[in-house]
């Protein structure tokens, strides 16, 4: 192009209004610094694990580690194993979870505060702890073979059903809950005019419209199941499974490249979940409108009655097992002598409690990086053009399709890498907490996104033309509207960060074990009670983050209101 | 069959919804439930439809009590203002439900659809899924769904309230065509006046739980007994007795006996006659031009009265004239 056009094209450009040079400096760096984060430390683990998924022992490009799969006999039983688990826990779950879920949205069955407290209770724990209560309760030595005289054995595959149902339970309840939460009443008076009885209504309207939910809480209870980690090493005995399998190949065989492989394979049904879970969402028919009517909840004793005692019972057995643990750590020897006791909480293993207080480093280092550099992404995002906001959404929710396991041993694979600037994190405290922010960060970013709508555009536009810089309107108008979802954010992360194993068991070394490491060591090492102990402060602390994100959120409630 | 209602109560916590309600629906007979927001039409149908119990009074069809029939036994067909067809079933399985629950054979059930499907005016829509189709569509489907089972009553709640004008209007028209074909009794409400002065044989105006007249649309129209009723059909002048008899004294035989401040004239604004008259003591207020008709404001003898003409009535703002009211253009209405 020559001057002289150039200067004339100028001149008769529409104006647009641009942005002040600061604005869109600040914005960009909004945008670029998450995204490159997430290159860095989700992106490129994850090409690593595909690219040494498929490097042979010899160096070259193949599928031989695919094939050593199927002759390495530990493995193939493990995906035997885990299958067979993997399927019974998801079946199990979705009838009790289904169950729980009706008898919370469409009945009037007492006792609903109690149940849903109960089922939160895994929430706060690691997976382990359940594990660890059953062997408390039903193990050779636990209470009730010492009760009736017999000596039961939980290990292996019943002990492993159980305490993979009571973990996962609450998880496939949440989502067949917001299932059946999206109907109207309008359907049921419909149906109840022309002529159908309560039966025909749940298995035409009801049971239909969840299908959807029920599918996705299926492969979210499977997925949770084949790839955890805590249950299968305390409860799971000789009955080996892919997760304790892929650790022992990696960390005790150093087999790496058969690890690599396990690893992609693990990522099909996840992916499968989340594919189903995007449709789903699409196709949950006739979606939510404005004026639905919810359905009332009604008695019906044929139906309340046994829907009573199926979720009390549950909700027993989990608050039994998990009390039983925090029991256990305060008795001398359970269940011979149940003098009180705090013996067990001197902990033996070298180090102490020092996890403890790596693992709420951690955590809040997790949680304050996180929450700042999501509040940054979505900031940046609404600024974006739509389609390059849709590639980087599409990114950023990414995550949640890659299992702990698997996102654990591409950092193993990324950043264990003697020589290359990305070693220097390999085995600090930080390589933890960016490795648990990654596994948790598709549920942070989309709580976000969903704060960040609450901002009214129109509001931050009113403020910027009264003259307030991009940093005024910031803090004046997007932070106030944001301080309960960076508050929930915050402490979401807080919390799984303290209870999570399946990823940062690849990564720990001495000098930065983390609390639900060592609850796992302990256990390992005969230490139950000591186990029990330190779950019950693992517990105790992520129970006053609960409170505290309570607490704050209430406050903040306060100060808008007045 | 005809619906017969008697001294119907409904109360929620003590607080009465519907007042002792008498009501008759015959056969083929299409009538309207009209009333402001809150004043129990939704409430009645749902009782009628056996969706919810009432406290006392009794309900017949065609003789029997329907007191302990529940709603999956009267055979009655319904429409919901929106959103009530199955939203994980095909237009065609909705429309086929309620046969399918009693156990027709599967090709009856398919001719039955198809046959629907050419009433409303939908062919090919039979596979689609409720989200796939407009709102207009989804009524349709919604008022064929309840016709498949040859419902002995139909009751609609306001099924065109969510939808635009223009197809209301057309909507409105086919229900009452598909009405009359079939002859099925039918109770709707709506609280517009327009649409139930088109389409019923019988306007019930409810108010505050209280049914408070009941008559053709002409009636209601034209010979109005309340001054809620004469307020809520539409446009009207309401005078007091005392400035009728010294203004209008011609429209004073029409009067039913009762105290000065029970009864008042109710005159429509297209019975109010406007002619211009130079030394005439009536004055133009203003005057609004709607299209078909032109609505005045007139101040005559200490009062403000509105009048409508379909003809320009060659005046302006300020201008003079005379103004007269037919002795028939009058109705007497409890105040
Ligand atoms: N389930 C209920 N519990 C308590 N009060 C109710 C209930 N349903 C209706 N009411 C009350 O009964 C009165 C009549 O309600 P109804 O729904 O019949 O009104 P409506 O005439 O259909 O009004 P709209 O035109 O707004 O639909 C209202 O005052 C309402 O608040
Ligand atoms: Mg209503």
């Amino acid at each position: 192009m020559t001057a002289p056009s150039l200067a004339l094209t100028d001149k008769t450009r529409p104006r647009r209004a641009s942005r002040p040079l600061d604005e869109r400096l600040l914005f960009g760096a909004c945008v670029l610094v998450p995204v490159v984060a997430l290159v860095l430390f989700f992106l490129l683990p994850l090409a690593t694990i595909v690219w040494r998924s498929v490097t042979e022992e010899s160096g070259g490009i193949g599928v031989a580690n695919y094939l050593a799969l199927f002759r390495t006999p530990g493995i193939l039983r493990a995906v035997g194993n885990s299958l067979l688990v993997g399927t019974a826990t998801t079946a199990v779950c979705l009838v009790l979870g289904f169950a729980v879920a009706y008898a919370a949205q469409r009945t009037r069955v007492p006792g609903k505060r109690f149940v849903a407290a109960a089922l939160s209770l895994p929430l706060l724990a690691p997976s382990l702890v359940l594990g660890l209560g059953l062997i408390f309760l039903l193990g050779r030595n636990g209470l009730v073979s010492n009760l009736l005289g017999v000596r039961l054995n939980i290990y292996g595959f019943p002990g492993l059903l159980i305490a993979n149902v009571l973990y996962a339970l609450p998880q496939a309840v949440l989502i067949i809950q917001a299932a059946l939460r999206q109907s109207d009443a309008r359907y049921y008076d419909a149906a109840e005019v022309m002529g159908a009885t309560r039966l025909q209504q749940f298995l035409g309207i009801t049971l239909p419209n969840v299908k959807f939910g029920l599918l996705s809480a299926g492969f979210v209870v499977f997925t949770v199941t084949i790839t955890d980690f805590g249950n299968a090493v305390t409860i799971g005995g000789d009955f080996s499974v892919l997760a304790t399998e892929i650790y022992n190949q990696v960390t005790g065989q150093m087999k790496f490249g058969i690890g690599a492989a396990v690893g992609i394979l693990l990522l099909l049904p996840t992916g499968i979940a989340v594919y189903i879970e995007r449709v789903a969402a699409q196709r949950q028919f006739g979606t939510a409108s404005e004026s639905a009517l919810p359905p009332v909840p009604d008695r019906l004793p044929m139906r309340d009655i046994p829907l009573f005692l199926v979720t009390m019972t549950l909700a027993l057995s989990i608050a039994a097992v998990v009390a039983t643990v925090v029991f256990a750590s305060v008795v001398r020897l359970w269940p011979y002598r149940l003098d009180f006791t705090t013996k067990h909480y001197a902990i033996t293993l070298s180090g102490g409690y020092d996890p403890l207080w790596t693992s709420l480093g951690v955590s809040a280092a997790t949680a304050g990086i996180g929450t700042v550099l999501l509040f940054a992404l979505v900031l940046g995002l609404r600024r974006m053009p739509p389609g390059l906001a849709k590639a980087v959404y599409l990114l950023a929710v990414l995550p949640v399709g890659v299992p702990g396991l698997v996102l654990g041993l591409s950092y193993i694979f990324a950043f264990n890498l003697a020589g290359t600037p990305l070693h220097m994190l390999y085995g600090t405290a930080l390589l933890l907490a960016l490795c648990n922010f990654y596994h948790y960060h598709t549920q942070g970013f989309l709580t976000m996104v969903t704060g960040m709508r609450a901002v009214p555009a129109a509001l931050e536009e009113a403020a910027g033309c009264l003259g307030g810089g991009v940093l005024r309107v910031l803090g004046d108008v997007v932070v106030p509207v944001m301080v309960p979802t960076l508050l929930s954010v915050f402490f979401f992360l807080f919390m799984r960060s303290m209870v999570t194993l399946s990823a940062i068991i690849f990564l720990v070394s001495p000098s930065t074990n983390l609390a639900a490491v060592t609850v796992m060591r302990l256990d390992e090492a005969g230490f139950v009670s000591q186990a029990a102990a330190f779950s019950t402060c693992i517990m105790a602390a992520v129970a006053a983050a609960a409170l505290a994100m309570r607490g704050a959120l209430a406050l903040a409630g306060r100060r808008k209101a007045a | 069959m005809d619906l017969q209602i008697k001294n119907l109560l409904k109360t929620f916590d003590g607080f009465v919804a519907l007042d002792r309600i008498t009501l008759n629906v015959e056969e083929r007979e299409f009538v309207c439930l009209l009333g402001p927001s809150g004043c129990g039409k939704t409430t009645l149908l749902r009782i009628i439809a056996g969706l919810m119990p009432y406290d006392a009074g009794e309900l017949l069809m065609g003789g029997r009590d329907l007191g302990t029939v529940p709603a999956r036994d009267r055979g009655f067909g319904i429409v919901f203002q929106s959103y009530s067809l199955f939203p994980n079933m095909t237009v065609a399985q909705n429309i086929g439900y309620g046969l399918k629950i009693r156990k027709a054979p599967r090709d009856r059930i398919a001719a039955r659809v198809g046959e629907l499907l050419d009433l409303i005016k939908l062919p090919k829509v039979a596979d689609r899924y409720p989200w796939q189709l407009s709102g207009g569509q989804q009524q349709r489907v919604a008022l064929a769904r309840a016709l498949a089972v040859d419902p002995s009553l139909i009751l609609l709640d306001e099924p065109l309230s969510a939808l635009d004008a223009r197809v209301r209007a057309d909507l409105r028209t086919e229900i009452r065509d598909v009405q009359r074909r079939l002859g099925i009794p039918t109770i709707m409400v709506t609280h517009d006046q327009e649409e139930a002065l088109t389409l019923a044989d019988k306007v019930v105006c409810m108010n505050h739980g209280l049914i408070e007249q009941v008559g053709t649309p002409q009636d209601l129209y034209l010979r109005p007994r309340t001054r809620f009723v004469a307020d809520f059909m539409g446009s009207s002048n309401l005078l007091p007795t005392a400035w009728v008899r010294e203004t209008m004294p011609h429209l004073m035989p029409g009067r039913p006996d009762g105290a000065e401040n029970a009864f008042e004239a109710c005159v429509r604004p297209e019975r109010v006659a406007v002619t211009p008259a130079p030394d005439a003591d009536g004055r133009v207020i203003d005057l609004t031009f709607l299209g078909n008709i032109r609505r005045l404001r007139l101040s005559w003898r200490g009062r403000e009265l509105l009048a409508e003409t379909n003809r320009d009535p060659g005046v302006e703002p300020g201008a003079a004239v005379d103004v007269s009211v037919a002795a028939d253009a009058c109705a007497w209405v409890r105040a």
